[in-house]
């Protein structure tokens, strides 16, 4: 059947058939590369995230701790012991998460301002993406746990997880323009003010520095 | 560099490598989406689609075929999703705001035969339209295509058949000229 083609005149104009430009090789490479580097991101890689996953769990369940001892000394109620089962309390619960939630955001929008400031004037901070990892470890945490029953909490923390997980592949010798669409996006996605409107005034913690 | 040592690289992690195997392929993927949308945009969004879920699933590629038919074949499904996607939007659209304009023949001069090609390709169904662009329009093979389509060379024969005489047929005053 190949040798039943067209007249020449209808095999040219079907030639001419959506004519390609030159393809855009570097927008499209672009946004490739950013989905290669989220995609890596969230690939479990166990060697190297356990350690600091256990560290973050650690600082987690001391952040609870000292959610539920806050509580438990307020009001007339007995102290609650040492290995009580606290889960069995949901407002005591979900509070403690409160807290560690608005600790970890606090880190977080505080984390971010230094970068965005850090991308603004140039500088290379070679502990950011050491940083951006710490705080990914807690953010998926919190993903997990009750905290993100809260839609609006839990859109805010998968939005967070993007933008960490984009930092924490920044490696020392990464072109500018990188951390510049890291900037862009958390522009783009206004997290910087949504995190802000969640971490109440005051809350902003001493940990944040890149 | 041969297509499995450029994979084996990419599945390792290499980045560089992944940036490679883009630069190898990304004319000739870029090429056949857009003779299949003709839009720029389009054509760059189902693109950067099927490399992502090239590199994605680069794991899955037994080295059945080459790489680059193997790409073209996640390019064509990508972009067929895309098109029936957007069809289905039109249609909606449509059916709120022009229905009584369906099927009205539309009266206007006679356009030249590039356009009248244009529109009688777009008019093939979507089955006859790739192998027509695949094989006249961009040079594949019929191994290449029923590879990248699923389907039998016998397959991608005569729907070519079929896609040339429904042309003929739109055409056929030009080709008596």
């Amino acid at each position: 059947m190949d040798d039943d083609p067209l007249d020449e005149p209808l095999r040219a104009a079907a030639r001419e058939y959506h004519r390609p430009p030159d393809p855009p090789r570097e927008a499209m490479w672009r946004e490739i590369e950013r989905a290669r580097r989220l995609d890596r991101a969230r690939r479990p890689a166990p060697r190297r995230w356990l350690p600091w996953a256990a560290g973050a769990a650690a600082a987690a369940v001391l952040a609870l701790g000292i959610g539920i001892g806050r509580l438990s000394q307020r009001g007339p109620q007995p102290p609650v012991a040492v290995g009580a089962d606290w889960s069995a309390s949901p407002r005591v619960n979900q509070t403690a998460y409160r807290l560690a939630t608005v600790e970890h955001l606090g880190q977080s929008e505080a984390f971010l301002t230094l970068f965005r400031t850090s991308v603004r004037s140039g500088s290379q901070e070679r502990l950011a993406s050491a940083t951006a990892r710490e705080l990914l470890a807690t953010n998926r945490l919190l993903l997990d746990s009750p905290a993100a029953q809260d839609r609006r909490m839990r859109l805010l923390l998968q939005d967070l997880e993007l933008v960490l997980a984009e930092i924490a592949q920044l490696t020392p010798d990464a072109p500018s323009g990188d951390r510049e669409l890291i900037r862009e996006g958390i522009e783009r996605g206004g997290v910087l003010t949504r995190l802000r409107t969640v971490v109440p005034p005051g809350a902003t913690p001493t940990r944040g520095a890149l | 560099m041969d297509d499995r040592e450029l994979i084996g690289r990419v599945l390792a992690g290499d980045a560089r490598a992944e940036r490679e195997m883009y630069d190898a392929h990304v004319d000739r993927v870029f090429r056949l989406v857009y003779r299949m949308v003709g839009d720029t945009h389009r054509a760059q969004d189902y693109t950067q689609e099927a490399f992502i879920k090239a590199f994605r699933r680069l794991a899955d590629f037994r080295g059945d075929s080459a790489l680059s038919t193997w790409l073209c074949a996640i390019a064509i499904s990508v972009t067929l999703n895309g098109l029936r996607t957007l069809k289905r939007a039109r249609e909606r659209e449509v059916g709120l705001d022009e229905a009584p304009a369906l099927g009205a023949r539309t009266v206007e001069a006679d356009p030249d035969l590039k356009v009248r090609m244009r529109r009688a390709i777009d008019g093939l169904p979507d089955g006859y339209r790739t192998v027509f662009v695949m094989h006249d329009v961009e040079g594949y093979t019929h191994e290449e295509i029923a590879t990248a389509l699923g389907v039998q060379p016998g397959t991608s024969k005569a729907q070519l058949f079929r896609a040339r005489a429904r042309l003929r047929e739109a055409l056929a005053d030009f080709a008596r000229e």
